[in-house]
């Protein structure tokens, strides 16, 4: 028998002797994993949700005339000094009253007596396709404002303000579960071994009298660990897609979630969970059997 | 000739060696001795007078407060811990509170000196038989140890010291428990392995296992060698406090 072996054989004989303990922590792990995975599905989803949004997103600014070329130049020349946009579109007042003629459909009758400039001209401002965009929007649509000759900038501002405030606040709990992730993985973890190893001093004063090297006392341990992080994130990430699955099938249809199209994580997204989890829970066992045996 | 070499080659050497515990308590002062490879000595004395601390300072628990420990040729105080563990792995303790794991069965007990050595499961599986066999402990072997009698723990602890063939083994008080036919059997077992190459160095009250024309015998008192009485079988003395076991056996 090898070391790898040998190794292997010690730490299937921990986990054996030590099975209640390890349970609890395989839990604490999955609730771990599944808490933070969650609230980090709801941002990437509500992050591809913004993207989407962000698509129609567009700041239109009323004018008090029609501009003429050279004019139209001007405003784009000074739209683009302050910020990179997508598109600008200049709308005539002509143009506005066709669209608004055509939203209005059968009752477009309505409309035979007014004028056909009696909507403002106006520029439509398509900005960057990009979330952090949507913080830029509120100075750029007051920068817009102090342009000559603009009567009034529009951009859905309150539902955008709503938005990236939801977003922050979303940022923030993925942070805060991400540290929860850490915190309790590692401290659970090395809480763990610590018991295990104070309950086994005997053995392992037994295992050093008999020749037993430091990494033949301490990679079981560190096995144990590891081991736990990869069953305890799996069976956490199991769940996340489990509870998934069972929101799109039966919310998705008939609400507001219905608009957007929800995604599960990309593999490498949680080969990167599971990964990190590993490494918390190896970490924490490396970290405890330092501390105990002195090594 | 390579055995003739192998004889010549100190296994345990220990040069003006003292141990004080602390407070102020002086275990062992200013000790020699020489166990040449492939001897037997017996360490005599009453209780407290350092035999205890004389095997813990050579297979390494211990350090020396001065002096010098070597053993295979290496100086224990100079070489790394890590060194130490895979000395270890050549020296077996039979230690006289036996040091077993109460909830393992004894065959896991025996097997853990040939584990941390990374001997095949065959191998721990038949050396494991084989040692209760010749202790008569056939029927313990998946017994729970706390389930043992003293005596029986106390043969375990010896088939645990030596199935990984040591080098050397050092038994503490090894026969303490145990009528005179197991003490009998005990010693067998060490002879042979003595015969195989093996060191042996007992630290005993028991005369019973010492008291042979060709026995060499030190006896320690109050942290000193002393002289023994010359009619006393096999009792080498080369001067005080210096002794050597490298004569024939």
């Amino acid at each position: 028998m090898n070391f790898f072996f040998a190794v292997l054989h010690q730490t299937r004989r921990n986990l054996l002797l030590t099975w209640r303990t390890q349970i609890l922590s395989l839990m604490t792990i999955a609730l771990s994993v599944l808490i933070f995975s969650f609230f980090y599905l709801v941002y990437t989803n509500a992050l591809q949700a913004g993207k989407q949004f962000s698509d129609d997103l567009r700041l239109i600014v009323y004018l008090d005339e029609e501009p003429d070329p050279t004019l139209q130049e001007q405003y784009r020349y000074k739209i683009l000094k302050f910020d990179q946009v997508e598109k600008i579109t200049f709308v005539s007042s002509a143009q506005a009253y066709d669209r608004f003629k055509e939203q209005l459909a059968e009752d477009r009758d309505v409309l035979a007596d007014i004028p056909k400039n009696f909507l403002p001209a106006s520029i439509e401002v398509y900005p960057v396709q990009s979330l952090n965009s949507l913080s830029r929007i509120k100075r750029f649509s007051d920068y817009l404002q102090t342009l000559p000759g603009v009567l009034k900038v529009q951009y859905g501002r309150e539902w955008v303000e709503r938005f990236y405030s939801f977003i922050q606040l979303l940022r923030i709990v993925v942070i805060l579960s991400g540290t929860l992730l850490i915190l309790t993985t590692t401290f659970m973890m090395a809480h763990s071994i610590r018991l295990t190893l104070l309950t086994r001093q005997k053995e392992l004063e037994i295992l050093r009298l008999v020749g037993a090297t430091n990494n033949y006392i301490r990679l079981p341990f560190f096995l144990e660990g590891a081991l736990l992080g990869l069953l305890g994130s799996a069976a956490g990430m199991t769940a996340l897609y489990m509870l998934f699955n069972w929101i799109t099938l039966h919310f998705a249809g008939s609400t507001m979630l219905g608009m957007f199209s929800f995604n599960f994580f990309p593999m490498p997204v949680i080969a990167m969970i599971i990964g990190l989890a590993i490494m918390l829970c190896a970490g924490g066992s490396f970290t405890s059997t330092r501390k105990i045996l002195s090594l | 000739m390579a055995t003739q070499e192998n004889e010549q080659q100190c296994m345990v050497d220990l040069t003006r060696v003292s141990k004080t515990y602390p407070p102020n308590v002086q275990a062992l002062t200013d000790v020699s001795l020489q166990v040449h490879c492939g001897k037997i000595l017996f360490l005599t004395g009453m209780s407290g007078a350092g035999k205890t601390t004389l095997l813990r300072l050579i297979c390494g628990i211990e350090k020396p407060s001065k002096g010098f420990v070597e053993v295979a040729g290496q100086d224990l105080s100079k070489i790394s811990k890590a060194k130490i563990q895979h000395l270890r792995r050549h020296i077996g303790v039979v230690y006289q509170n036996f040091k077993l794991l109460p909830d393992r069965t004894v065959a896991q007990n025996i097997a853990l000196s040939m584990e941390v050595d990374y001997r095949s499961g065959i191998f721990i599986r038949k050396q494991t038989r084989d040692l209760l066999a010749q202790l008569h402990l056939e029927d313990k072997y998946n017994t729970k140890a706390y389930k043992l009698s003293r005596g029986e723990q106390q043969r375990v602890a010896i088939a645990r010291a030596v199935a990984n063939k040591p080098d050397l083994i050092l038994a503490d008080e090894p026969t303490g428990n145990l009528d005179a036919e197991t003490t009998q059997l005990v010693m067998d077992l060490f002879l042979r392995c003595n015969s195989s190459g093996t060191t042996l160095l007992v630290a005993t009250h028991d005369s019973s296992i010492y008291n042979r024309p060709d026995s060499k015998i030190v006896k320690l008192a109050n942290g000193r060698f002393i002289p023994r009485d010359p009619s006393t079988a096999g009792a080498p003395m080369p001067s005080e406090h210096q002794l050597s076991a490298g004569g024939k056996k």
